[in-house]
């Protein structure tokens, strides 16, 4: 079913927005980029034999802790699992034509994104202080690089929230030009989806 | 700053939650959060600075965009939401699920998605054109995985 929408935007053949059309297609794209890392990382992970390892583990009878703090990920992703309630939030009130409700939310959802960035620094650190490098073995490589991008692509979304922010206090979002930040939220919702699929492919289901 | 976030970023030290950085940071802006919640939900009118010459304070309120859901709605769907992700948290510590973990928490996983993919990224409402691109997506993922894994003789678990 097609929703009738307060966006002015030209006719199309598909009778949706281009850019629209272009937004799902990049993420269709992006789900090949982050579905390779999350399959070598699956991959590597039983082929893995040197320390340190995600979880705790014996190897020629010495026993070596995990890595992986599940209570302290779990809180992250939360934070960022909210941070999605509050984008749809800001797309809801500005399609009311509310940019108060606007501001509101985006400086949330913005605020949320920088939360999970700092709790994934703070993970980073305490793995390289426990001897995990990107190169200190195939745990390290696969998981720094996977998590590394997603952490990539939460930044770039926190760079577009507040750009929007800005946008917003200077009046210039309507719910005319909300598609901007309908877009902006799919690209958001994005990263929460993939971040979801890691939680549980990466941290929750181990070897 | 930079050089007081780096190094309480990479003192070392036990993992309890008055020392983390992260829950430090994350729970006052839980908190704002909440408050964000309470006062978009609230019925009482609250007056603002305005922020801009020129640009009426209060403005007219449309109604939601057809076949949208409202902020209720959504609020109620993070809220499932986040008690999925609990109850995902909590099975993986019984050990009595560990024999059906896997299959538990890529149920409760991709129930997760598919409520972000379908209610916030709106594919329940949208054109079936949006939904069948990133379906295609996902399944050229799932297939390219199946296969590799398939070929090196590997396996999830």
């Amino acid at each position: 079913m097609q929703h009738a929408t307060t966006v002015d935007h030209p006719q199309t053949s598909t009778g949706i927005d281009n850019r629209k059309l272009l937004m799902w297609l990049f993420l269709a794209s992006e789900c090949l980029f982050f579905g390779g890392f999350i399959g070598t990382y699956l991959l590597y992970r039983d082929r893995n034999e040197t320390a340190p390892f995600p979880t705790d583990r014996t190897v020629d009878g010495v026993t070596y802790d995990g890595l992986f703090d599940i209570p302290f990920t779990s809180v992250s992703a939360f934070v960022l699992l909210m941070s999605s309630v509050s984008m749809v939030l800001a797309l809801a009130a500005i399609q009311r034509n509310n940019r108060r409700g606007l501001q509101i939310w985006l400086m949330c959802t913005a605020l949320l994104g920088m939360t999970f960035l700092a709790g994934q620094a703070f993970e980073f650190t305490e793995f390289y202080h426990q001897g995990l490098t990107l190169h200190s073995n195939l745990f390290g490589t696969t998981f720094f690089v996977l998590t590394g991008f997603h952490g990539a692509h939460v930044s770039v979304g926190v760079i577009i929230l507040l750009s929007l922010y800005v946008m917003a206090g200077r009046g210039r979002l309507t719910h005319r030009n909300s598609l901007n930040v309908e877009l902006a939220g799919l690209y958001w919702h994005f990263v929460d989806v993939v971040w979801i699929v890691i939680f549980t492919l990466v941290y929750l289901i181990q070897s | 700053m930079l050089t007081l976030a780096t190094w309480l970023l990479a003192t070392p030290g036990p993992k309890g939650v008055f020392e983390n950085p992260a829950y430090l940071l994350g729970l006052p802006l839980l908190a704002l959060g909440a408050l964000g919640v309470l006062i978009a939900l609230s019925p009482v009118e609250i007056r603002w600075p305005q922020w801009q010459p020129g640009v009426p304070e209060v403005e007219e309120l449309l109604p939601p965009p057809e076949g949208h859901p409202t902020a209720e709605v959504y609020v109620r769907v993070g809220l499932i939401l986040a008690a999925v992700t609990a109850l995902e948290v909590v099975v993986y510590y019984i050990e009595a699920l560990s024999g059906a973990l896997l299959a538990i928490l890529l149920v409760l996983s991709a129930g997760k998605f598919a409520l972000v993919a379908l209610w916030f990224m709106h594919l329940r409402f949208d054109n079936r054109l949006l939904s069948i691109f990133f379906t295609g997506g996902l399944l050229l993922v799932a297939a390219l995985f199946m296969v590799v894994l398939a070929s090196l003789g590997a396996s999830l678990v």
